[in-house]
């Protein structure tokens, strides 16, 4: 038996506001469950479209300097729809697909993002057994230290998997188990992103960071992401109706 | 300007390479501008275009065997036993990998019944050729961080950076930042990558591999890179920490930089404008805006058509002028390209230079290219009295990074 010292380094985040956020699923059988988007270049798993889907919300309600922006993206397992998908090729003798090999990483999502937004910031992929969103928050507040950068996006994103992700979570579970892992049906991916900044920057729509009800303690789910994701679109909406 | 807050320096290192165990396999291979390619035996090469990699040879010291897992925690100790740490150190544990991919490949081949579940084989069920082989939980990046921070026995955060070739250096950057602003005071930051099928297939798809058995960077004849066994480790730490201990740092980390392309999803920006930007970031941090006092530079310089050219023009974008004086030279001639680890090992390589005084060369280097006009470093190692130096690292998806060492 381990245990996973959740970070010791986290700062309070009331030095963060929420510039933006967005959430999508796919076959999670949720209400508002999205067909995946087309993403130019990327095949057969929901992983990087549904990044995109996410960041793309949040950049296009709040475009600002890509030049001071950094992206931070976080995934326990990563794209296992790619990863296996590829290895079960490759082990029966078929040839190797590079499309599969281009979005192997979710460098590449990263990298769509960073040319379709202009993003110049510091991109970078993250994977943790601790709780995630308080990785984002702490990684968000060191990077928004750098004079450089104002704003910081960050995205997590899990996916279902099949036998072999089923297998690792068995594995994981066992190792941890006080802290299941999540699972999702085979085919369902969940992701969330929310753009940060400082408060009083960037105009009167922030919103603080604000806890949400939802706590997990299931090891690297995204779930308090999104729920914090979630909280903020509704917000959102219910301020711009009253106004309407 | 920004600028480093509280002082980071490099107190401890440990290494393995397709050379051997520690700094003198590397002096032995890198820095005597000796290649350590050959054809892998490590799985069956017949499908794919080449057989050469830069991975240990079988035999009694050879990491082939070896899980991720296993050669992450020698090099782990052997950082913290250099460092004069130990069990019990509060430390961060920062991991640039991209999980184990020789679980994944197994559980394909072998299906699911070799193991219980906990990672021990089941009776009856093949036994792995490796007794300590990687788990199937050994896929997930998170889990080797964890790993690693258990096994050192380090007490504080743990997270694994998965970018690509820029991996580990981020996990670097990422421990620098929080050393400098103070939130805490030593760091371990590591990366692994050990030859296996499932990438080697990948590049071979991706039509990034060698034709020819070596990796020439910057060189006319160039024709891709080829993959190579790299583990490392190194403890970072607060100047003032190490001082209240007695530890001697080896170097400093004075600068360090990241930015993005915004180009395209696998090729580099073809002026190399995100290097530049993230060397001008290090620079700027290491007040050396114009990168005078740079007495070397540790390139990417992967072997490819446009990784090279790109890398030399984003050079030229950072330092002008100056870049044509300043020595630039690829390691990956010798190391083969070692993805997550590039940037820790290459730093590793950089901390050894600085002590060494000795600049490693880049290997196979032919004929010279017009697009790639700098002083290489071609072929043979050169002494030289280098005290400040930086390593630069770039990833698909225009990931780039970028750090300034110094000695004292």
């Amino acid at each position: 038996m381990t245990t996973t010292t959740d970070s010791a380094v986290l700062p309070a985040s009331p030095s963060l506001s929420v510039l933006a956020a967005a959430t999508a699923t796919h076959d999670t059988g949720r209400d508002g469950d999205i067909a995946l988007p087309k993403l130019p270049g990327f095949v057969e798993s929901a992983f990087s479209p549904l990044a995109y889907e996410v960041a793309a919300r949040c950049l296009t309600e709040r475009p600002g300097d890509g030049d001071r922006t950094a992206v931070a993206l976080v995934s326990l397992a990563g794209d296992t729809t790619t990863a296996d998908l590829a290895s079960s090729r490759m082990v029966s003798g078929r040839v190797h697909n590079p499309l599969l090999f281009m979005q192997a990483t979710a460098n590449s999502v990263l990298g769509h993002m960073s040319r379709e937004f202009g993003i110049t910031g510091q991109m970078f992929s993250l994977s943790t057994l601790a709780e995630p969103l308080t990785e984002l928050l702490a990684m968000a507040d060191l990077l928004l230290e750098d004079p450089e950068l104002e704003r910081v996006l960050v995205v997590g994103v899990e996916l279902g998997g099949g036998e072999r992700v089923a297998a690792v979570r068995r594995e994981l579970t066992a190792e941890y188990s006080a802290r299941p892992v999540p699972a999702l049906p085979a085919s369902a991916g969940l992701a969330a992103a929310v753009l940060l900044g400082r408060p009083g920057d960037g105009g009167a729509s922030q919103v603080p960071v604000r806890p949400t009800k939802a706590t997990t303690d299931q090891l690297g789910s995204i779930q308090t992401l999104f729920e914090l994701a979630a909280t903020h679109t509704e917000t959102r909406e219910t301020h711009t109706h009253a106004h309407q | 300007m920004f600028g480093v807050s509280r002082e980071v320096t490099v107190t401890g290192y440990g290494v393995r390479s397709a050379f051997g165990e520690g700094a003198e396999g590397l002096r032995r291979g890198v820095f005597a501008g000796v290649p350590g390619f050959r054809p892998t035996t490590r799985f069956d090469t017949g499908p794919y275009r080449t057989a050469f990699a830069a991975a240990a040879p079988d035999g009694a010291d050879a990491v082939e065997g070896w899980a991720l897992r296993h050669a992450l925690r020698q090099c782990g100790d052997d950082a913290l036993r250099m460092a004069g740490l130990g069990a019990g150190a509060e430390a961060a544990v920062l991991l640039g990998v991209a999980g184990d991919h020789r679980s994944v490949t197994r559980y394909w081949r072998e299906g699911d019944g070799s193991y219980d579940g906990r990672g021990a084989v089941v009776a009856g069920h093949a036994v792995p050729r490796a007794p300590e082989g990687a788990r199937l939980a050994d896929a997930v990046p998170a889990r080797l961080a964890e790993l690693l921070a258990e096994g050192l026995g380090l007490v504080g955060p743990r997270l694994a950076f998965t970018n690509a070739c820029v991996a580990s250096a981020a996990a670097i950057i990422h421990g620098c930042r929080l050393i400098s602003s103070g939130r805490i005071d030593v760091a371990v930051c590591a990366g692994g990558y050990l030859v296996e099928e499932e990438t080697f297939g990948k590049f071979d798809s991706g039509r990034a591999l060698s034709r020819d058995g070596m990796v020439r960077p910057f060189s006319a004849d160039r024709s891709g890179l080829l993959l190579g066994d790299g583990v490392a480790a190194v403890v970072l730490e607060s100047a003032e920490h190490a001082r209240r201990r007695g530890a001697r740092p080896l170097v400093s980390v004075v600068g360090w930089g990241a930015a993005t392309d915004a180009h395209h999803i696998a090729q580099p920006h073809p002026e190399g404008a995100g290097l530049a930007r993230a060397a001008r970031q290090a620079l700027r941090l290491a007040g050396d805006p114009d990168g005078a006092s740079l007495d070397y530079i540790n390139a990417h310089g992967t072997g490819t058509k446009y990784n090279d050219g790109a890398e030399t023009r984003g050079l030229r974008a950072a330092f002008g002028k100056r870049a044509e004086s300043i020595p630039v030279s690829s390691t990956k001639s010798t190391t083969g390209h070692l993805l997550e680890a590039a940037g820790v090992v290459e730093f590793v390589i950089t901390v050894l230079t600085l002590l060494d005084g000795v600049l490693p060369p880049t290997a196979g280097y032919g004929t010279p290219d017009p697009e790639c006009d700098l002083d290489y470093v071609p072929n043979s190692p050169r002494p030289a009295d280098a005290r400040r130096a930086l390593t630069i690292n770039a990833a698909f998806g225009g990931a780039n990074t970028a750090l300034v060492l110094e000695r004292p």
